[in-house]
């Protein structure tokens, strides 16, 4: 954390002052959210698990872990798991593109955030993929970076992945 | 047709050729097929407006140049070689796994990421930065696998009936072709377009069940999408992914909807540790 806020005011102090670096930052504590569909609340992360409370739409909750597609929840419902997509992150989470986050990491005074980028380069805007030019080079520099099937065969190997099969999902339930 | 097609791309991938070589190569081939057609057949694969393998990369790789001029690669050959083995091992669960697929980080504070035809898929600075681990990489490449396997992008072009698969040699002079140029309008405006709704809601479909299938936790994608929900319509580094992509919340819904409790019990890995940290 302090390597990445002396780095960030390495970057503050040199970047050109027409490009001001930015910083943004996440609060690093639990994040919250709100059920987005009334769903139960389980004592473990399964379908079959015991339920033990269950939120209505809009309810409010602290998330705690992650586990798959389910969420460790608290909430005024009750605490367990419910399903990742029954609920909404929002308020604590949300990335706030300022140089204050940039000030308060140099100053020290973010010591909960954490920093998710840093940025002197701009956006893509539809003008300028409008009016790109074919960059050769670039292209080519890419085009090197390209893996054979067995590499990637082996880097998932590696990573202990192991491939399954699974049916496409159709566009209804089930 | 189909079938004649479908032997040369297996005839295609089983040699082993550099994409340049199998460009020519397949181009040789299709017109010597072409030859060999009566004349009707000929007529319906392009009404059908058809495009072979080979022309879709050469498309591809024109729309791929020209968004890299727009914003190069992350100078990083760590990261670059990590999304490639990431990308390419989630697109061999594809039904397309001999295209020659190429991945890249590019310098941009954008959240967003592009897919051109033929299999060049590239994420910004702005949305990798978001990830927290491999699954999520795995489940954003995976749904830009889903646009370039289903040619989205391929389609809006045929149907902008300028691709002519009987116009000879597109293959050929890739590299800042005038031809394929033309085809896929200015620059890399393409990748700025709009698809249809349903396309993206079948790419992250797709992107769910091939992160699945190469073993990571199925919810990559999910999260980056529940990460991105919250960021203010007004911020400029999510205007071009809002406007041409479907607001997290209803990519999410209709996930939800088609994910049912399939993936309840289906447990995978999330490769936390091994995400590849970029430099800021
Ligand atoms: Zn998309």
């Amino acid at each position: 954390m302090k390597n990445i806020g002396i780095g960030l005011l390495l970057l503050g102090l040199f970047a050109a002052p027409a490009i001001a670096a930015k910083a943004k930052v996440v609060a690093a504590s639990t994040e919250s959210g709100s059920a987005l569909k009334a769903d139960d609340i389980k004592v473990e992360p399964f379908r079959d698990a015991k339920t033990v409370g269950s939120l209505s739409s809009g309810d409010k909750v602290e998330i705690l872990s992650k586990d798959g597609g389910w969420l460790n929840v608290k909430s005024s419902k009750g605490s367990g798991w419910v399903r990742m997509l029954s609920i909404r992150k929002a308020g604590s989470g949300k990335a706030t593109d300022n140089a204050g986050g940039l000030l308060a990491l140099a100053s020290g005074r973010a010591g909960t955030g954490k920093v998710v980028a840093t940025t002197g380069i701009r956006g893509l805007s539809e003008e300028e993929l409008k009016t790109a030019q074919f960059n050769a080079e670039q292209l080519t520099l890419a085009e090197s970076y390209s893996v054979s099937s067995a590499q990637a065969q082996q880097f998932a190997a590696q990573g202990k992945l192991k491939a399954r099969t699974m049916d496409y999902l159709q566009e209804g339930a089930k | 047709m189909k079938i004649l097609f479908h032997s040369l791309f297996v005839l295609l991938m089983c040699g082993a050729f550099t994409t340049s070589s199998a460009l020519d190569f397949g181009q040789q081939l299709r017109d010597k097929l072409k030859e060999q057609l009566p004349e009707k057949v000929r007529g319906v694969a392009e009404a059908l407006g058809e495009t072979s393998q080979a022309d879709e990369i050469a498309i591809g790789r024109q729309i791929a140049g020209n968004l890299l001029g727009a914003a190069p690669l992350v100078n990083d050959a760590g990261l670059q070689q990590y999304v490639n083995r990431v990308g390419r091992w989630v697109a061999n669960q594809s039904e397309r796994p001999d295209l020659p697929w190429h991945f890249g980080v590019i310098e941009s504070s954008d959240v967003n990421a592009f897919a051109a035809p033929g299999g060049y898929v590239f994420v910004t600075r702005g949305l990798y930065a978001l990830l927290q681990n491999e699954a999520e990489l795995a489940g954003v490449l995976a749904h830009e696998v889903g646009h370039v396997i289903r040619k989205h992008h391929l389609k809006i072009l045929q149907k902008s009936r300028l691709l002519d698969i009987g116009s000879q040699a597109l293959a050929k002079q890739v590299s800042n072709n005038d031809k394929v140029q033309k085809l896929i309008g200015s620059g890399a405006e393409i990748t700025a377009r709009s698809l249809d709704q349903n396309a993206e809601f079948e790419a992250d479909r797709v992107a769910v069940v091939l992160t699945a299938r190469a073993g990571y936790d199925a919810f990559g994608l999910p999260s980056v999408l529940q990460q991105i929900g919250h960021y203010a319509a007004d911020d400029s580094n999510v205007t071009l992914l809002f406007k041409t992509h479907p607001h997290p919340d209803a990519r999410l819904q209709k996930l939800d909807v088609a994910m049912g409790d399939r993936f309840d019990t289906v447990k995978g890995l999330t490769l936390a540790k091994r995400l590849y940290r970029v430099k800021p």
